[in-house]
């Protein structure tokens, strides 16, 4: 499986990896974009099966992101992974069609629910 | 820890967020300690430091203070580099803004929304806040006996 993680920050790119690892989701293919706009393109480059996106990104957030894929026909996987976990955001996520939210700060456990459902 | 008038958050609450973000990014060694300093006090000098803004239903400003030596060393651990690595200043400046993002987006979802959370602002130095701005909650912590102050300020006059 490939995953695609969206996030400016290089650090979290990494805790991200590091948590997918931990949560029995290693082994899989990682493509990494620095925002959506990057996400955006990705997709469309290298087909991935499931995006794991921030919501704060500066070019492109997280939502936009999500508006643009579903507004251009991608049916791919997409789940949010942001410091925002409150239930509007989470209806917003929703509505836009992301599979889930995990919120930050996570542990592996929460990764592993979210994953369950998409992989 | 101090709580000054102006609505806001409570302390207890920004507390059990900073000790929840340290905690994932750190497990047991995450375990911050809370520190007594006087209202007023400027924090530490040689820190870093980061603010992030909160528009909407609440309005206000969160900021997470940090010891320079802390910041190195919470970098290396959240990028698990190797023993003989050190952090570079990109590394830091990331590491410490996405500190305040996760700590800023927990505090958001505390306040009434719809509101949404600016993209963090990281400094080499302390935190300045505009003659607008009051302060509504101080939480000040050490981690392995390096200072750490997470503040939240709002528009003067109490959140608009």
């Amino acid at each position: 499986m490939k995953i695609l993680i969206a996030d400016d920050s290089r650090v979290m790119r990494q805790i991200v990896i590091r948590t997918l690892r931990q949560a029995g989701h290693g082994g899989h293919e990682i493509v990494e974009a620095e925002n959506g706009r990057q996400a955006l393109e990705l997709v469309r480059t290298e087909a991935p099966d499931l995006v794991l996106s921030d919501w704060n990104m500066p070019e492109m957030n997280g939502i936009d992101c999500l508006s643009a894929l579903r507004a251009s026909g991608s049916t791919v996987a997409f789940g949010f992974v942001t410091s925002e976990g409150s239930e509007e955001m989470r209806e917003r996520a929703a509505s836009a069609g992301a599979a889930f939210l995990i919120a930050k700060p996570f542990t592996p456990e929460a990764f592993d629910d979210a994953l369950r459902g998409v992989i | 820890m101090t709580t000054a008038v102006h609505e806001g958050p409570g302390s207890e609450d920004v507390l059990a967020v900073a000790e929840d973000v340290w905690m994932a990014l750190l497990g047991e060694d995450g375990m911050l300690v809370p520190r007594a300093v006087p209202t007023g006090t400027p924090f530490d000098t040689a820190a870093w430091s980061a603010a992030t803004t909160i528009s909407g239903g609440w309005q206000g400003v969160v900021t997470v203070e940090l010891a320079e030596a802390l910041a190195r060393r919470l970098t290396v651990r959240m990028l698990a580099l190797p023993a003989d690595q050190t952090a570079t200043d990109s590394d830091v400046a990331d590491a410490v803004g996405e500190l305040v993002n996760m700590v800023g987006g927990n505090v958001k979802s505390l306040m009434p929304g719809p509101s949404t959370l600016s993209l963090p602002a990281v400094a080499a130095g302390r935190a300045a806040f505009a003659r607008d701005a009051a302060l509504a909650c101080r939480v000040d912590l050490s981690w392995l006996d390096a200072p750490v102050r997470v503040s939240v300020h709002v528009p003067l006059g109490g959140p608009r």
